[in-house]
């Protein structure tokens, strides 16, 4: 037995991106699960679950509670390691649902990132525990600076130029610049303006690092059963799940035998089509975490749509444009939407399920969608149908 | 950011030794008392067969670039830009991160060869990395 379609996203909420809310991170929670109750048609009152991202948000399930005025919630829990987490509470709120322990559970994500406190600068400093005390001291402080440690030996192993990384950045800006949504509406760019563009930490450029974004994300979980019979039509989940790979750190897992690999999505990715029960081959559109361009190629080759080193060759051959055989990060990704830590991701995979999505990709019957990497992480497989 | 003040590592039950030994300007690892695996970073068990028991033992701290990443811009007052953060692969031990010194014009590249040297900070002394031949 496994959760395959036993369980729906019903409903997701979103407030605007921006570089500035005006407004606080529990303010916006609220408003985009006010809005995804709606969108299901459920009343705050039906909420007895809450799954949030445990790290770097400030909105907790007390402050939700008694902001919704929620009598009891019999299920909550947080799901680790940042960007990591997105899929991971939507597969928490799978298992309390098909175990029984909860019957409507609420995830979501809430950042002002970019006003208030921004995660492309180090907010670390003094006495160290953990795995930081191995990097910070040294200077290697950021997630652009670990990442960009992966990134050089990816260059160095497959003999690609930073031009491969460029057109990951160029295709989520085209597809950001027809959403009227996105932080880059109408912002498209070219190679060239990649290649020139500053150096933040070698081989990443400026065009290579998402966006810092102000905004707040939501989705409503249920039964398959219950979906069925509420206002907006299912988003069956056919698979969930997480995973981590050997030796995994933060985005400074250096001791494993290959760094040009991302073992914790390989991991999922084996355990998403097990539970799917279909393959590389027949997924439709994918949403994959982009907060840095060279994991996004190494995510397209761990779940299995390209050999090792070759996931260039997906971009140079327009397979992963809106009009392509597998359409990717359809919404514009961080990189030109925004960046909720993969929440986005989510909610572009319902629509584009529900074919109302602003860049909206003929016939999709489902949609894969990844976590943050480099690090433990998760992923999704959304089906229109409950096969 | 300019109130940050500059990481150090803050050393627990199980780091203690480890940073004691670079407060002497050497570099130790773990390495298991039954099996012989090496390991970093520090960890009670061996990954490999879970015993507990372990020595520290001293590294050449020689090897090869296995990665590295130049920094240029700045996002923490205590380190100016521009910099490089080499990732190293020991010929005797793990593979660790510290900053590569190397003369004005030598560039860093993969497979370079460098050996440990020691710079002393309030908190705790660091190791560097400089172009060995």
């Amino acid at each position: 037995m496994t959760i395959r379609n036993k369980t729906a996203i019903a409903g997701i909420g979103q407030t605007e991106f921006s570089k500035d809310s005006g407004r606080s991170t529990l303010h916006m929670a609220l408003e985009a699960i006010l809005e995804a109750l709606e969108d299901a048609g459920l009343k705050p009152s039906d909420i007895d679950g809450v799954v949030r991202m445990a790290a770097n948000d400030d909105v907790f399930e007390i402050d939700l509670l008694r902001s919704l005025g929620l009598p009891n919630l019999r299920f909550f829990a947080e799901i680790p390691h940042g960007g990591g987490a997105a899929c991971g509470t939507i597969a928490c709120a799978v298992a309390a649902i098909t175990s029984g322990m909860a019957d409507v559970v609420v995830t979501f994500r809430s950042l002002n990132e970019r006003s208030e406190r921004r995660f492309g600068l180090s907010s670390m400093g003094g006495g160290l525990g953990g795995w930081m005390q191995y990097y910070l001291p040294h200077g290697l402080v950021t997630p652009a600076q670990w990442v960009a440690v992966f990134a050089q030996r990816y260059l160095y192993e497959y003999g690609h130029s930073t031009e491969e990384f460029g057109r990951v950045s160029v295709l989520c800006r085209k597809h950001a610049a027809t959403n009227p949504h996105a932080m880059m509406y109408e912002r498209p760019i070219t190679l060239e303006e990649h290649q020139a563009s500053r150096w933040i930490a070698e081989p990443l450029r400026l065009l290579d690092c998402t966006l810092d974004t102000d905004g707040a994300c939501a989705a409503i979980v249920i039964s398959a059963a219950k979906a069925k019979t509420l206002k907006a039509a299912p988003a069956y989940i056919a698979a969930a799940a997480q995973g981590t790979g050997s030796r995994t750190e933060m985005m400074t897992s250096y001791q494993r035998p290959s760094l040009t690999r991302l073992e914790e999505a390989e991991a999922v990715a084996r355990e998403l089509y097990r539970v799917a029960e279909i393959t590389p081959a027949d997924v439709r559109v994918v949403q994959i975490y982009d907060h840095f361009t060279p994991f996004v190629l190494m995510a397209l080759e761990a779940y299995g749509f390209a050999k090792p080193g070759k996931a260039p060759e997906l971009l140079r051959g327009g397979r992963l444009e809106l009009d392509g055989e597998m359409p990717m990060n359809t919404h514009g990704g961080h990189l030109g939407e925004g960046y909720l830590h993969g929440f986005g991701h989510i909610c572009e995979a319902v629509r584009q399920l529900r074919g109302t999505a602003v860049n909206q990709v003929a016939d999709v019957n489902n949609c894969l969608v990844t976590s943050g990497t480099g690090v433990p992480t998760s992923g999704l497989i959304l089906s229109k149908d409950a096969y | 950011m300019e109130q940050l003040p500059r990481p150090h590592p803050r050393p627990d039950r199980d780091t203690s030794p480890y940073w004691e030994a670079q407060r002497a300007h050497e570099l130790k690892f773990q390495r298991c008392s039954d099996c012989g695996e090496s390991r970093f970073p520090v960890t009670p068990t061996c990954p490999a067969c879970r015993s507990f028991d372990f020595e520290w033992t001293s590294s050449s701290g020689r090897g090869t670039v296995y990665s590295y990443t130049v920094v240029h811009h700045q996002t923490h007052p205590a380190f100016g830009v521009p910099y490089t953060i080499v990732l190293v692969e020991l010929e005797d031990g793990p593979r660790m991160v510290a900053q590569l010194r190397a003369p004005d014009g030598e560039s860093v590249g993969i497979g370079m060869h460098v050996r440990v040297d020691w710079e002393d900070h309030p908190e705790q002394p660091l190791p560097v990395f400089v172009p060995h031949s």
